[in-house]
């Protein structure tokens, strides 16, 4: 698969890790309404091309971090900057 | 044309649409008639036979716009036209018809869901689907050949029973059957005891079948042609245009169109289309690969279907075997397919059929699929007046062609959502309340 | 027929044999392919094609060859003019019926004119149930082997690789690459599809062998280089993972090579492609690559008599290739000098069906048993649109070249461009130590990416300071655009399908290649598009008046080659999970429950008897699959308030308490106790099936929301063997074993923890705890004392009645309990006040994960309601999952069920709708069949000692 670029690993194979989703803030739970929680859980934004995400390197060094993505070519940008 | 258009503007709420309304006594026209004697007209006359669907130019306004060449899109057409004399309408996409998820998936038909409206908007596809060749007078080629569920653990025999009850008393041919009836229906499954994960039992679905995808596309482009649909294959929507919350036509690659009426029929695509008319959809786009051996002599009458392993095959008339699997595990617009993905696929079919080994992949593709939080699609108006979603199909969005057309032509017409598709608005999600098809999903084929 | 000795031929006629060929005997050499040896014998028709049923031969004899798709064994669709033949083999022909020398099917071509292009789609269309009758003849017409479902299951091990560069192909360009690679520093993996190195060289004349012999002892010379024939490049994925597929196993296995290639060098040479006339399927048309293959390394004579078609030197070649080997060359056709043929005329039926005469263009005709065509070369782009390329057409040479490949991938040989043997070398020497460098460039800057490596190693010496490699540009030959002949012939050999086919389809609307294609199934058959899609393409174009760059090309798709599910299988690895029990488990007859990975047992003979045991004195079951999670830190508390949904903050030591775990939408997904053992030392607990999500869930938590807490997560599921110890008698049982823990239940009351040492094993973990309703004490022992400690227990507890007891007999006591199980009693959906959890639903903390939703579900009209039932007929056990009806709606359904031995009568949970959920309703349960019977709702979950009095003893 991919290689995915782990700030502590180095390039793994995708098949390492835990694929998160996309990274949005949170609201604040005691604030939020409805809608906004709602929006937060359910509506990505799904761009086609740069997209911020969350990977858990479940099989290494079981860390949590952000990567940036092109979701058309797969590739990280740039190659290798951690988060 | 039509000669008067209405709109009739809904109680405000998330679901404003827009109508247009139909001359009172529509008129059917048929396409040029297929069928034996007319392949021995032909044979014998060497004349060549027309165009299946005519190449027309792209005129600058429509009553209404389909944006996708899908079978949801040309179903809408062919029912737009055919129920409600609603003619005035272009299908546009930016490939070839058929192109997107439509002449990618693996072409399984079902009706045995989990919820009661599950059942009852699988069924009316199921319907449509068994007397569509007739309807269309073309050969879709649809093989019933009886669908199997396994179970591999209690959990999932009791989904099963689950389904099985509720499919029973919608009248649907749905039943659990043990590991003894699995092997007289497919004599290649290893029912043993001794595998990894032992068959435990299996909803077993008659009317289950499989189809020619590609044929039902072009079956009801043809149609829908007939009745004056324009179909302009290569021709990309670049923007939507709205005013004052209401859509007032879409921009293309081939020119401007006004019109009052958008239909977004693509998947994988659909949050794209719909963010150029303003509208954000609870959408992730996943890819869905699937994959093909050569034909070998028929062995596999039935669809088998395995939850537990994530994998499902089938074996058409030409004798090739069609393998597909569950969505991939990271979210992506990449139709380049995986090699884990095979791996994982001949790990698993050969573990349901150990006979296997030595029949060889010919080839593997990859569609998108549009991923919702509930497993269930989106259809319906849209905060946008004029704008339309059949969308979120995820990965069982083929088997609903029909029936969806047929939902969406009659909310277009209709200015509001027709009871069968209620429960899918797009404002469940703010609502917080999701449609139960999640259970099933584990597989969702 | 057999020549004499050639100077490159690859058979060794000192190791004669003979296999069965449809059961007669045919003798071969060692060396000798299926196909060459048969047409060494005279075998002429080798198969029939698959619509029209007709008499084929060797086309292309090669991997390729559509004519020579054979059964050997219990292997379908064998290759048989790649195969090589070997002692006993038995070879059979595919889908012919009742023989190849007459087959019934072959009615079908009288038939032809009426059978055009997607016919099918045409008819069979009404009465709609004879359809079933219509494809059960459609499936007898499917051309291909058999599987036979003795096929022994294949385990062959995968393997990885890191190659500095992998090079895709081992002709002249793949070998001159691979040296210069290697010489450059790298490590490289040569993949060759055919059993030997050389490619074209093979077959070629004194110059060519001799290069050849150059060429192969360079490459044996060089260090680095590991060289696989009869092999493939299947697949190219993202980030250049490679698919390698040996195919050199007995049997016909094969073995995936699972390769992270740094750079992929492409020399895949070209493929011949054939002519599209009338008559181009009839047995004796053949390539040059074929004659000259047969004639080269096999010593065949291809026939007697023949006409050649050349457009370019390779023609040619072969014209002398024909010369010598005894051929009567009696017509050469040049189509340079604008000589053509219009069509061939076969003769005879069945078996003897051949060549008869060639038509040439000029009007001739000339008598032979041979055509010879050599009309132009198809790029084997596949692995390059793998790579994310589009092939450009250029119209000069009549082929696609690369036009944009990634970084990481280059391209040499016949598909980068022509030139004399010296240029293509050149340019392949310099595109190997270009592939080098960029690979010595990639490992760097992999390595830098590793942090702990960039600081060790420090700066790497940087080796291409001198900057890329020059490579020189190749020439472009011309070449005539050959495609068709001015009649139609077959453009698909495997799907029969023609170029008027294609026609047809066009003018019929299916217009765009991609229509075309699936619409008359052209280069959609077992070829894979090889020998046939450029000429789709051309046909394609001519139908609609654009030219062949207008009309584009389809989409190339992995594998390149076809590949066995055997070998993506590859050995099957499923472990299982144990507890260090289990020895005990299978020696006292249990029942084996496969729980995800986990084998438990389910019972050990009488689960209803366990279940009494257990409620009368003592039983002990095996829990060790439970996820156990270490958690130490100042701010545990707060990550266990943030999680579950209750309250944590004042949990003393030494005291349990349960804990349901929602996710942000409120759906419940997990629960279990958690235990304070120290003063900054906790013990969760959670369901089997949900452990490694928790963990997850946790380290999410604490990485991603609150870095700012001090909280170290330990998995210790496997480190703990757990036992529960249930019933009247589990105190007096745990005395006789445990040392320095009061067990009083003054000193050690229910919902509280304590360490001690059991059985003479420190650090175990004992908490009172109620699944099953009794007074009972969950054991957690470090794994490697487990079965000591079982068996301890169960020795001196004989007694006192101890028995074991399974995962079935737990669930009876649980339901009795009216315990509920996540992911059974509630779904996808469940929300926790659906799941009678709203005691433990704490809406005045502060935030916790789910709140939000759980307060509005709160506030909402209640949906569905998880309550306890019982059936009116007590003997009645409802099936799990039995429908909940109210009139013809469905109201919820049956979500536990059992048989309770304490009751002496059913029992249940279910979901149903908050307007039947009121204790003492009577629901109506619709059984499988279709009967109907009643069911009240209890006043509590429990149906057992509701108040819990048992279990606080």
């Amino acid at each position: 698969m991919i290689l995915i670029p782990c700030p502590w690993c180095g390039p793994r194979d995708a098949g390492e890790f835990h694929y998160s989703g996309e990274t949005t803030p949170r609201p604040d739970a005691a604030s939020a309404t409805p809608a906004q929680w709602r929006d937060y859980l359910y509506f990505p934004a799904n761009p086609r091309g740069e997209v911020t995400e969350t990977w858990y390197h479940r099989m290494g060094c079981r860390q949590f971090f952000v990567l940036q993505r092109d979701t058309d070519t797969n590739e990280s940008i740039p190659p290798g900057r951690p988060q | 044309m039509l000669a008067v258009h209405e709109f009739v503007r809904l109680v405000p709420g998330r679901n404003a649409v827009a109508a247009v309304r139909a001359p009172s006594h529509p008129r059917r026209r048929r396409p040029p008639k297929y069928g034996a004697l007319a392949l021995l007209r032909h044979g014998l006359s060497g004349r060549p036979w027309p165009r299946a669907w005519a190449d027309q130019p792209l005129r600058d306004s429509y009553d209404v716009v389909i944006i996708g060449g899908g079978v949801h899109g040309l179903a809408a057409a062919y029912y737009l036209a055919v129920n409600h004399g609603i003619t005035d309408v272009a299908v546009l996409d930016k490939g070839y018809i058929g192109s997107g998820g439509s002449g990618r998936n693996t072409a399984i038909l079902r009706s045995n869901y989990l919820t009661p409206e599950g059942v009852r908007f699988y069924d009316r596809s199921m319907q449509l689907y068994r007397t569509l060749a007739a309807d269309l007078d073309y050969n879709v080629m649809f093989s019933r050949r009886g669908h199997l569920t396994l179970a591999h653990n209690d959990s999932s025999l009791r989904t099963m029973r689950w389904r099985a009850e509720v499919n029973q008393m919608q009248g649907i041919d749905s039943e659990v059957i043990d590991p003894a009836e699995i092997k007289r229906l497919v004599p290649y499954l290893d029912t043993s005891a001794e595998t990894r994960y032992p068959i435990l039992g299996a909803l077993y679905h008659p009317p289950g079948g499989i189809i020619r995808h590609d044929a039902v596309v072009w079956g009801y482009a043809r149609a829908a042609a007939a009745q004056g649909v324009h179909i302009h294959s290569g021709t990309e929507v670049t923007g939507i245009d709205t005013d004052g919350g209401k859509v007032r036509g879409v921009r293309t690659t081939k020119g401007d169109i006004a019109t009052p009426v958008v239909l977004n029929a693509t998947a994988g695509w659909s949050t794209l289309v719909a963010a150029m008319a303003g509208v954000r959809l609870p959408i992730q786009t996943f890819p869905l690969q699937a994959a093909v051996t050569e034909p070998v002599r028929p062995f596999l009458h039935a669809v088998v279907v395995s939850g537990t392993l994530h994998v499902y095959v089938s074996q058409t008339d030409r004798g090739e075997l069609v393998f597909g699997a569950s969505v991939d595990p990271f979210a992506s617009y990449s139709t380049r397919g995986t090699l884990e993905f095979a791996e994982g696929l001949a790990t698993h079919v050969i573990e349901l059929m150990p006979a296997l080994s030595k029949v060889r992949l010919l080839r593997q593709w990859s569609g998108l699929c549009d991923m919702t939080p509930d497993f269930s699609p989106i259809m319906g108006g849209t905060p946008v007046e004029g704008f339309y979603v059949d969308v979120g199909w995820g990965t069982y969005g083929f088997k609903a062609g029909p029936v969806s057309g047929e939902a969406m032509a009659r909310c277009i017409a209709d200015g509001r959502a027709p009871e069968i598709i209620e429960a899918f608005g797009l404002g469940r999600f703010g609502a917080g309340e999701l449609v139960g098809e999640k259970g099933a999903a584990a597989v969702g084929h | 027929m057999r020549l004499g000795p050639q100077p490159g031929e690859e058979i060794d006629r000192k190791r004669p044999f003979s296999f069965r060929w449809n059961g007669d005997s045919v003798p071969a050499f060692d060396g000798d392919t299926i196909a060459s040896a048969l047409a060494a014998s005279g075998l002429r028709v080798f198969s029939r094609s698959y619509k029209y049923h007709r008499p084929r031969g060797l086309l292309t004899a090669n991997f390729h060859d559509p004519g020579c798709f054979f059964q050997v064994g219990d292997e379908p669709n064998v290759r048989g003019a790649h195969r090589l033949a070997e002692p006993a083999m038995d070879v059979r022909a595919q889908n012919t019926w009742p023989s190849l020398g007459f087959d019934v099917k072959a009615v079908n071509q009288l038939a032809g004119r009426f059978l055009g292009p997607g016919f099918y789609y045409k008819t069979f269309i009404k009465p709609q149930r004879l359809w079933p009758l219509y494809e059960r003849v459609l499936q007898r017409f499917v051309h291909a082997g058999q599987v036979s479902p003795d096929t022994p299951r294949t385990a062959v091990d995968k393997r990885f690789a890191h190659p500095d560069v992998l090079v895709a192909g081992g002709g002249p360009a793949g070998m001159a690459a691979a040296v210069a690679a290697a010489q450059a520093g790298a490590r490289v993996m040569l993949v060759e599809e055919e059993y030997r190195l050389g490619g074209h060289l093979r077959w070629g004349g004194e110059a060519d062998l001799a290069a050849l012999a150059e060429l192969r002892d360079q490459v044996a010379a060089t260090p680095g280089i590991e060289v696989l024939t009869n092999a493939v490049v299947a697949g190219r994925y993202d980030g250049n993972w490679t698919a390698v597929v040996r195919r050199d196993l007995p049997g016909g296995a094969e073995q995936l090579i699972k390769a992270r290639a740094k750079v992929l060098v492409v020399a895949p040479g070209l493929i011949e492609r054939p002519y599209v006339f009338a008559g181009n399927d009839v047995p004796g048309v053949m390539l040059s690559t074929a004659v000259r293959r047969l004639i080269g390394l096999h010593a065949v004579k291809p026939g007697e008599r023949a006409v050649v078609l050349t457009a370019n030197a390779d023609g040619d070649a072969a014209v002398a290739d024909l010369v010598q080997a005894g051929v009567d060359v009696a017509r050469v056709l040049d189509a340079r000098a604008g000589q053509g043929i219009v069509r061939v005329r076969g003769h005879g039926v069945g078996q003897h069906r051949g060549v008869r005469a060639v038509e040439a263009a000029d009007g001739t005709t000339t008598e032979c048993d041979l055509l010879v065509t050599a009309t132009g070369w198809t790029a084997p782009a596949a692995l390059l649109s793998m790579a994310g390329d589009r092939p450009a057409y250029d119209p000069r040479a009549a082929r696609f070249f690369p036009r944009h490949l990634p970084d990481d991938v280059l391209a040499t040989g016949g598909i980068a461009g022509d030139g004399s043997h010296e240029e293509l070398i050149a340019h392949a020497g310099a595109v190997g130590r270009e592939a080098a460098r960029r690979a010595a460039r990639i490992r760097r800057e992999r390595q830098a990416a590793v942090p702990t490596r960039a600081q060790a190693n420090g700066a790497e010496r940087s080796g291409d300071d001198a900057g890329p490699t020059a490579i020189p540009e190749l020439p472009v030959d011309a070449h005539p655009e050959l495609f068709r002949a001015s009649t139609h012939g077959i453009v698909d050999f495997c799907e029969d399908v023609s170029s008027k086919d294609i026609f047809s389809a066009v003018r019929e609307g299916y217009d765009s290649i991609e229509l075309a294609k699936r619409y008359t199934t052209a280069t959609m058959g077992p070829t894979q598009g090889k020998i046939e899609l450029v000429n789709a393409i051309a046909a394609a174009a001519e139908a609609t008046g654009q030219s062949i760059g207008e009309t584009g090309t389809t989409t190339w798709r992995p594998p390149y080659a076809p590949v066995t599910l055997g070998a993506l299988a590859g050995r099957p690895l499923e472990p299982v999970r144990y507890s260090p029990m289990q020895p005990w488990h299978e020696a006292h007859h249990a029942r084996p429950l496969i729980a995800g990975a986990w084998i438990r047992p389910d019972h050990y003979g009488d689960p209803a008897a366990e279940v009494r045991n257990v409620r009368s004195k003592v039983g002990i079951i095996d829990v060790t699959p439970i996820g156990k999670l270490d958690l130490r830190g100042p701010d545990v508390p707060r990550l266990l308030n943030l999680v579950y949904v209750n309250k944590w903050s004042k949990l003393g030591l030494g005291r349990v308490r349960y804990g349901v775990m929602c996710a942000e939408d409120g759906v419940v997904f997990d629960d279990g106790v958690t235990g304070r053992l120290g003063p900054e030392h906790y013990l969760m607990s959670t369901t089997s099936s949900g452990a490694a999500a928790v963990w997850e869930w946790l380290e999410n938590v604490l990485q991603t929301m609150h870095p700012d807490w001090a909280v170290h997560v330990t998995p210790v599921t496997t480190a703990y063997a757990s036992m529960n110890v249930a019933g009247p008698a589990s105190r007096d049982l745990l005395l006789r074993v445990t040392e320095d823990v009061d067990l009083a239940n003054e000193a050690f009351g229910y919902m509280e923890v304590r360490t001690g040492r059991i059985a003479g094993v420190d650090g175990c973990v004992l908490w009172r705890i109620g699944f099953t309703g009794e007074l009972s004490y969950e054991l957690h022992v470090p794994a490697g004392y487990g079965l000591h400690v079982w068996e301890t227990l169960m020795d001196r507890g004989a007694d006192l009645g101890v028995a074991p007891f399974g995962v079935e007999a737990q669930r009876i006591l649980r339901l009795e309990k009216g315990h509920l199980i996540v992911g059974q009693d509630t779904d996808g959906l469940t929300r926790g006040f659906s799941a009678g959890l709203d005691w433990a639903i704490k809406l005045d903390k502060d935030d916790f994960l789910g709140k939000p939703e759980l307060a509005w579900q709160h506030d909402a009209a209640p949906g569905m309601q998880l309550v306890g039932l019982q059936p009116e007929d007590g003997s009645v056990v409802p099936p799990e999952a039995s429908q909940i009806v109210d009139g013809p709606r469905i109201a919820g359904r049956i979500t536990s069920s059992r048989m309770s031995p304490t009751l002496g009568r059913s029992i249940c949970l279910g979901q149903v709708s908050a307007s039947l959920a009121a204790p003492g309703t009577l629901v109506t349960v619709r059984l499988p069949g279709g009967r109907l019977i009643g069911a009240r709702v209890t006043e509590h979950l429990a149906h057992v000692d509701p108040e819990g009095s048992r279990m606080r003893v």
